[in-house]
């Protein structure tokens, strides 16, 4: 399943990123590695972006980049 | 002199770190051919001659955004002794993923343990000792907010610097990677290098393109490089650039476990706890709309208040400066003194806005060191996304003046942090729309001339109207002249809560400021110059001088007339000695009405009397009846020579080239209703909007002594219907505010084809919607009212149907799984 597609409140490992070029470089740098725990702390008020938790940081990213993310629900 | 390079991530302190250690001898300057600030201090430490640059945060050396792009160059053009690292000891195991890329370059590293205060609180226990083992370089521990470990890193820095020469490059190993690195560092990286060769080596392997190009790889070695991408590929399954972040992550999550003690259980931190109510789906809005409304009210309101307290500071420079030029003759004014006081007005104009400047530079510095910034891009992305712009493009709006009143200058000048080049670009070019707070006047003064009934309506559509066409106008130029700019993901942190520091708030408002006067006030005092010429020339003409002097000897005569019969006369029987006494009177008055206690007016009254003696009592007759005459007659002669001063005045805008433009110019704005006062009113307020009102207000007087009001004689004497109003309305909503604003434009683009762009596109857009509305309006018959309301109704329905057309379903295409 990919990342936008999770509750607020969701936890989940990311298994791979599906972009490439100058945003996957900027994902890898902000810590989306292979393996790393991401949870769903919430949505913008206007549901998008998302607001996400990963290496004890919080992040946000827009819907359309979550979707790029595919991971493993805990 | 030991070069020093502060570097660390975004929101790790390094500002205030900078701050500590640097004293506030310090300089900001543009890294050359980018909008990047990079903060240079000197200082000397023990006797040794310290140079820091504080370069911009940066969350890696790998993917290249402008920052990283400034740090980088940075590092290999100037080579640092030593890179002093500022780590975020309460996120210590993201921040030492940039500390490993910082070791590998090969310069000995300070680390730095920022924030010790707010990690204790959260139960983290680092043991730095353990750190500087494992890490291969000094670990000194600092609070930054708090004052504390200045002292620890300057001895830190002093002593790596004498043991610099047995440092030992920091060599990360890469497994399976290490063959591929070996073989880009033997064929590609030129052995004569005065960079680590394995750092390049790393560098050219991750594709980082501002090494590539410094290396001046060829595209034979670009094939090499790729191929040995792709075997290792093949060997591990995975690409280099993932192998060395997730390398790196390892590393620093081993360095973590073993030197940092987690002792409380992670529960909710205060950060946490404070987003609930700041990001909650139905607070977010309200608050968001109360702490702008906070800023507009502290920094346009309050600061507007505070000018009363700094214009006598500027008007008394002003009667400095006017007292220091030859003084005029009667009604010949030298030319030089014109020119002076002429370039005092026009900096007094831009110095006036200091206060609002400074407090509305302290407030974003408040919140930027406070966190609030990437929040709000987060709570607005979605509505700005639509029209091409980004979450961050908030605050420029606001402070562009999307309530009424705000100042293009620092909202232009705060479009430096947006990630997105492309919003970035759109965000530049659409706050000039916003109604800037010296436009007000302006709207007053036709509002009060020609719609005193419906002011407040008008006044609503004029200050709504503004934030609709900025939508619509980016939304235009991202897609069409903009589409090819870069844009960014939007992947950003929302770092925990910080309470700023009033040192570094103070540091970074001063910063601000003086950048805005030494560029702003600079160039626009050269634009003053060349409007002063092009209002001046060619002059008058010589029948209407002699006309003008023959009105001078008739208010003389009358003067002489009073004079005569009085005990005083002796003091005032020549032209020069009536010259000299109608300055004295006039310098005095100016003086007296700047004093505003009954000593300060005392005091210059000693002033006048002593410079004056015998003729002080004619400035102020008293009891003394004979003075009292000879001073009503001054009192009229004044008056009598300000007429005419005006006239002449008048009359040289009428013949000055700046006039004759505006006249050329009919032909082609009378379709929009101008006339040439309006056309020159336009130009000439270009340098600063609040000339406009006064252009105008000197071109409608109708000569004669009356007690109108500017609106008045506006309306009386102009000839215009409330139609001509609003397309004189619409054009100025339109324009872009002022010269300044222009030149931040210039600054921020680094161009001045999109300075030129800035300033002609609206232009045209304003000609084009009054010349519609006008033309069109004549010939439907509409009233003011009913044109202004077409107006308004078609901007915010085209605004509606653009946010709502749909989009591309994202800025990035390619990659694996291609949606685009």
């Amino acid at each position: 399943m990919y990342l936008n597609e999770l509750k607020k409140g969701q936890k989940c490992t990311l298994v791979k990123i599906h972009a490439s070029g100058k945003l996957r470089q900027k994902l890898l740098d902000m810590g989306f590695i292979f393996g790393a725990d991401i949870e769903v702390v919430r949505e913008a008020p206007l549901y998008d972006p998302m607001e996400l938790r990963i290496h004890n940081y919080l992040i946000s990213l827009r819907r359309t980049e979550a979707g790029m993310l595919e991971v493993e629900a805990v | 002199m030991i070069k020093v390079v502060l570097a660390g991530q975004p929101n790790c302190g390094k500002s205030t770190i900078f701050n500590l250690v640097s004293g506030i001898h310090q300089h900001i300057a543009n890294y050359p051919g980018v909008t990047v600030d990079k903060k240079i201090g000197r200082f000397s430490y023990h006797g040794e001659k310290i140079e820091m640059v504080d370069l911009p945060g940066t969350y890696s050396f790998s993917s290249y955004s402008l920052e990283e792009r400034v740090a980088k160059r940075f590092i290999y053009e100037e080579t640092p002794d030593i890179i002093l690292n500022i780590v975020d000891a309460s996120n210590l195991k993201r921040n030492l993923y940039l500390t490993f890329q910082l070791l590998e370059i090969g310069i000995p590293v300070v680390v730095v343990l920022n924030m010790m205060d707010v990690a204790t609180r959260r139960g983290i226990e680092i043991d730095p000792e353990k750190m500087q083992a494992l890490l291969g370089c000094p670990v000194v521990r600092a609070s930054g907010s708090k004052g504390e470990g200045g002292e620890g890193i300057m001895q830190a820095l002093l002593e790596t610097y004498h043991v610099k020469a047995q440092y030992v490059p920091f060599r990360m190993d890469y497994e399976n990677l290490e063959p591929f690195i070996q073989e880009i560092h033997n064929t590609i990286v030129p052995k004569e290098s005065a960079l680590n060769q394995r750092w390049l080596a790393l560098k050219v392997l991750e594709n980082d393109e501002t090494i590539i190009e410094k290396l001046s790889v060829t595209e034979a070695q670009r094939a090499e490089v790729e191929a040995c991408e792709a075997r290792f590929h093949s060997i591990s399954g995975k690409d280099s650039a993932a192998f060395f972040a997730l390398h790196r992550y390892e590393a620093a999550g081993l360095i973590f476990h073993q030197c940092a003690n987690v002792n409380k259980l992670q529960g909710e931190t205060l950060s946490d706890k404070v987003d609930h109510f700041i990001l909650n789906r139905w607070l977010a809005f309200p608050i968001l709309l109360l702490i702008m409304f906070l800023v507009y009210k502290l920094s346009i309101v309050g600061g507007y208040k505070l000018t009363d307290y700094t214009w006598p500071i500027l008007a008394a420079f002003k009667n400095f400066v006017i007292e220091s030029v030859p003084s005029p003759d009667l009604i010949y004014v030298p030319l030089f003194t014109d020119l002076a006081i002429w370039m005092v007005n026009s900096a007094n104009a831009l110095m006036n806005y200091i206060p609002v400047f400074f407090i509305l530079f302290a407030m974003i510095a408040i919140m930027e060191d406070v966190g609030y910034m990437p929040r709000l891009a987060f709570i607005l992305d979605r509505v700005f996304k639509k029209f091409g712009l980004h979450g961050q493009s908030t605050l420029p709006l606001v402070l562009g003046g999307a309530m009424v009143g705000g100042c293009a200058v620092p909202g232009v000048m705060s479009t430096k942090g947006i990630a997105d080049e492309r919003a970035r670009m759109a965000t530049i070019l659409a706050v000039p729309y916003m109604n800037c707070l010296a436009k007000v006047p302006f709207y007053t003064l036709i509002l009060g001339s020609f719609f005193k009934e419906e002011m407040g309506l008008m006044m609503f559509y004029i200050s709504t109207v503004t934030l609709f066409v900025a939508l619509i106008v980016s939304k235009l130029l991202t897609s069409t002249v903009l589409r090819t700019k870069e844009t960014a993901p939007f992947v950003m942190e929302l770092p925990p809560y910080h309470l700023p520091t009033f040192k570094g708030v103070v540091i970074k408002a001063a910063q601000r400021v003086w950048v805005y006067i030494k560029k702003v006030v600079s160039i626009v005092l050269a634009v003053a110059v060349v409007l002063f010429a092009l209002l001046q020339f060619p002059g008058l003409s010589e029948t209407s001088k002699e006309a003008f002097e023959l009105k001078l000897i008739d208010a003389l005569s009358r003067f002489d007339a009073t004079a005569q019969t009085t005990a005083y006369y002796e003091s005032v029987n020549s032209r020069e000695k009536v010259s000299a006494l109608l300055n004295a009177y006039d310098s005095y008055k100016a003086k007296r009405m700047l004093s505003s206690s009954s000593e300060s007016a005392q005091k210059v009254d000693e002033v006048f009397k002593q410079k004056l003696e015998k003729g002080f009592v004619l400035l102020k007759p008293g009891k003394d009846a004979e003075a009292k005459s000879i001073n009503t007659a001054l009192v009229q002669l004044s008056n009598a020579r300000k007429e005419i001063l005006r006239s002449m005045k008048n009359e040289k805008i009428e013949n000055s080239f700046l006039g004759m433009v505006g006249r050329s110019m009919e032909p082609l704005t009378q379709f929009a209703g101008f006339d040439w006062k309006i056309n020159v009113a336009f130009l000439s307020s270009f340098a600063a909007r609040e000339s406009a009102v006064a252009t105008l207000g000197s071109l409608y007087e109708n000569n004669k002594a009356d007690s109108m009001r500017a609106e008045e004689a506006m309306y009386a004497n102009s000839g215009y219907t409330p139609l001509h109003a609003v397309a004189i309305l619409i054009f100025m909503i339109l324009t872009p505010p002022c010269i300044a604003t222009m030149i931040v434009v210039k600054m921020q683009f680094n161009s001045y084809k999109w300075m030129l762009f800035a300033i002609f596109f609206p232009i045209g857009l304003g000609v084009f919607f009054s010349t519609f509305i006008f033309s069109f309006g004549t010939a439907a018959g509409w009233s003011g009212v009913e044109a202004m309301s077409y107006f308004y109704a078609f901007i915010v329905l085209s605004a509606l149907i653009l946010g709502l057309l749909p989009q591309r379903g994202h800025a990035w295409t390619g990659g694996f799984r291609n949606r685009a």
